[in-house]
């Protein structure tokens, strides 16, 4: 191989080992900011719902400062290149991404969207090619929230919450809905959506558990959400 | 704390009418990234196709016409028909530009990078052909840009790396191939050195790519087989007191009497060969 091509291989090979070293440490400190949110949220199955604003307000801090991780990502991925790096990152990306519509749910049942769930990491719409949330990451993010809710849903009732799963049942049956609007193919995403129904099925029979012994409002049931 | 919601209207879905609606641009984009991907595969599968054509067309006229004692020219003949071939495959590339225009490129590359990869061995192998030489990085991103010299999309230094990693597997089939022909033997050594070389070059790229690894191991293999061949030659060349170039000619006349029906008998007995001249071809069989 002649010189000059070769020192060009390596110099190239260098520029992208130091990069990669450059979003691991990146990586590394999103993984552990996001694993100290997911472990403040846990507490929710443990606490009764009258505290759970107070628990919600002590990760959100935690979670806005994962905006000094995405600024700084946005700054390493060079123009164009966001698709080459970001799975790097996603598992982080949206595990922030399922706290973050967790937060929200807690706070005002409803879901939120992904741009606004962007914005609440700091992410630009002007980085769209370097760093972004991709609707795969915020669909697998959603999953990862279904799946919690049917937990929560258990743990509600145990508190002495019987509205929670009621609420949680019309959300998780509303976020189905859309998915089964959409055309999975056979991927991870596909495998996990599928994985949905078990979840819808925990929340059901909790839901019948509480009715059935009439523990939940009955005005709850007539007008779930009561917004 | 407002920042996780500070505008509802906006900021999040609370019926499902809304949220199905915002599932059905999900929908949209996500068919537009699968209709995408399968027409880049198709497209990375003609690729594919064609240059295998291009490596089995360069293959084919480097060894089928034994007449042609002129090897330079046997291999520009090949040569110009393959780069035509060649040409074909880069407007495949041309029209994949506009699928991978920008950010777009690396969400595809790896549903792009077989066919590139089979491009590039056909492309180095008609270059190594010419020239004997290696075609470099900058050259190979120049035949997929346009007139101007704007690249239809970035050349992944991991695809240029393992294209050339499959050259080295078509060198040593080449090499074994000619070994029988004209002047096959010094050719044959001549390939190994570059291949060995190449190697050696690309030792150092292992760690980073693990395909690469595998792509080595296959090359040192094939290294070996070859070195074998030109061990052997080299011993049964050496009971022969002879210059390359009649030798040569042995080797041509027992190919050719082979080829032509020629007795089995005779050539087991001139394989295994004594003190042979030339004479001794027009003997009959006194053993």
């Amino acid at each position: 191989m002649d010189p000059h091509n070769l020192e060009y291989i390596n110099d190239l090979l260098d520029k992208d080992a130091e990069l990669r070293e450059k979003i691991k440490d990146q990586v590394t400190e999103f993984d552990k900011k996001t694993r100290t949110i997911n472990g403040m949220l846990n507490k929710i199955h443990s606490t009764p719902t009258d505290k759970i604003p107070a628990l919600l307000d002590n990760a959100v801090p935690v979670l806005e400062s994962c905006r000094d991780i995405t600024a700084a990502l946005s700054e390493l991925i060079p123009p164009n290149q966001f698709w080459r790096w970001k799975d790097m990152w996603s598992i982080s990306l949206r595990n922030a991404v399922f706290a973050s519509t967790l937060i929200e749910f807690l706070k005002s049942g409803a879901l939120l969207t992904l741009p606004r769930s962007a914005e609440v990491l700091g992410i630009k719409e002007e980085w769209q090619d370097r760093f972004s949330l991709s609707v795969e990451d915020y669909l697998h993010a959603l999953i990862s929230l279904v799946n919690e809710l049917s937990r929560l849903a258990v743990n509600a009732v145990t508190l002495g919450d019987y509205e929670q799963p009621i609420r949680i049942s019309v959300f998780v049956k509303d976020i189905f809905a859309g998915f089964s609007m959409l055309n999975l193919k056979n991927d991870t995403l596909r495998r996990r959506y599928d994985s949905l129904k078990y979840d819808i099925k925990k929340i059901e029979e909790v839901v019948y558990d509480v009715s059935l012994r009439k523990l939940a409002p009955s005005a709850a049931k007539g007008d779930p959400l009561a917004k | 704390m407002s920042t996780v919601a500070s505008s509802p209207a906006v900021a999040t879905l609370s019926s499902r009418d809304s949220i199905v609606n915002v599932f059905d641009t999900f929908r949209d984009e996500l068919d537009d990234y699968h209709d995408r991907r399968e027409r880049l595969i198709k497209s990375s599968r003609d690729v594919t196709n064609l240059s295998k054509k291009v490596i089995f067309l360069l293959h084919r006229m480097m060894t089928e016409d034994a007449s042609e004692s002129d090897d330079h020219a046997l291999s520009m003949r090949a040569v110009s028909r393959a780069k035509e071939k060649l040409r074909d495959i880069q407007k495949l590339f041309a029209g994949m530009r506009e699928e991978v225009a920008g950010d777009k490129f690396w969400r595809y590359q790896r549903n792009v990078s077989p066919g590139l990869q089979e491009y590039i061995e056909a492309l180095s192998f008609a270059r190594y052909l010419e020239f004997r030489t290696l075609i470099s990085y900058d050259e190979v991103q120049k035949t997929i840009s346009d007139e101007d010299g704007k690249p239809y999309f970035p050349l992944p230094m991991e695809d240029y790396l393992l294209g050339l990693a499959d050259l080295t597997g078509e060198l040593m089939r080449y090499a074994i191939s000619s070994i029988s022909r004209r002047g096959g033997r010094s050719k044959a050594s001549e390939v190994c050195v570059f291949v060995r070389g190449l190697t050696i070059d690309f030792e150092v790229f292992v760690p980073s790519f693990r395909e690469l690894r595998k792509k080595q191991q296959v090359t040192s293999q094939s290294l070996e087989k070859i070195e074998d061949v030109a061990y052997a030659i080299a011993v049964r060349s050496s009971e022969y007191d002879l210059p390359p170039e009649l030798l040569d000619d042995i080797v041509d006349r027992t190919v050719s009497t082979a080829a032509y029906g020629g007795n089995r008998d005779e050539r087991d007995r001139r394989r295994r060969g004594g003190r042979g001249r030339e004479d001794e071809f027009d003997e009959g069989d006194d053993d």
